[in-house]
């Protein structure tokens, strides 16, 4: 392979599926840590109480929910 | 360059586009194990070791097993929620 084929399509493609997929990892790992600190507030179990992992589940929709809010409000705001 | 070159085939130095792709997925894998492995033991320490003592007692070890588990656990949550498109 030489360098020029580091700018393949088939390497183009590559890239933005791994981007993409690092996007969401990156996406995923924050939301765990801020949901983390607000659901789980107790010494960890052996599982989770129900109300725990409801808590988490419901964190992560609602942290996308607010974040769609917020960016409407910027967008009405130009 | 030697840490690209051709694991496959030492001999050659010819790079192909497949072990360009598994070099880097394994890089990215990596610097994502590093980043949870760091964040999971400041969310357990946090958690388990509230007084340090002199040495990890059993009943913090036990704790921080417990709180990775979670931790895995709820990561696993979280993105089911983010992704399975259940509402």
């Amino acid at each position: 392979m030489d360098l020029s084929d580091l700018n393949s399509s088939e390497m183009q493609k590559f890239y933005s599926e791994e981007q993409q997929r690092a996007m969401v990892n990156e996406i995923v790992t924050k939301l765990t840590s801020q949901c983390w600190d607000k659901c789980i507030t107790g010494t960890p179990g052996n599982k989770f109480s129900s109300s725990e992992a409801n808590c988490l589940s419901n964190c992560a929709q609602r942290y996308m929910e607010m974040s769609m809010l917020i960016m409407k409000r910027f967008q009405g705001m130009q | 360059m030697d840490s690209f070159s051709n694991p496959s085939s030492a001999s050659s130095h010819q790079l192909s586009a497949q072990d360009l792709k598994n070099q880097l997925k394994n890089q990215l894998a990596l610097e994502y194990a590093q980043q949870f492995l760091e964040t999971v033991s400041g969310k357990c320490f946090e958690k388990c070791i509230t007084k340090p003592g002199s040495s990890l007692s059993g009943s913090e070890s036990s704790c921080i097993s417990r709180c990775v588990d979670r931790y895995i656990e709820a990561t696993g949550i979280i993105s089911k929620a983010l992704f399975s498109g259940q509402r």
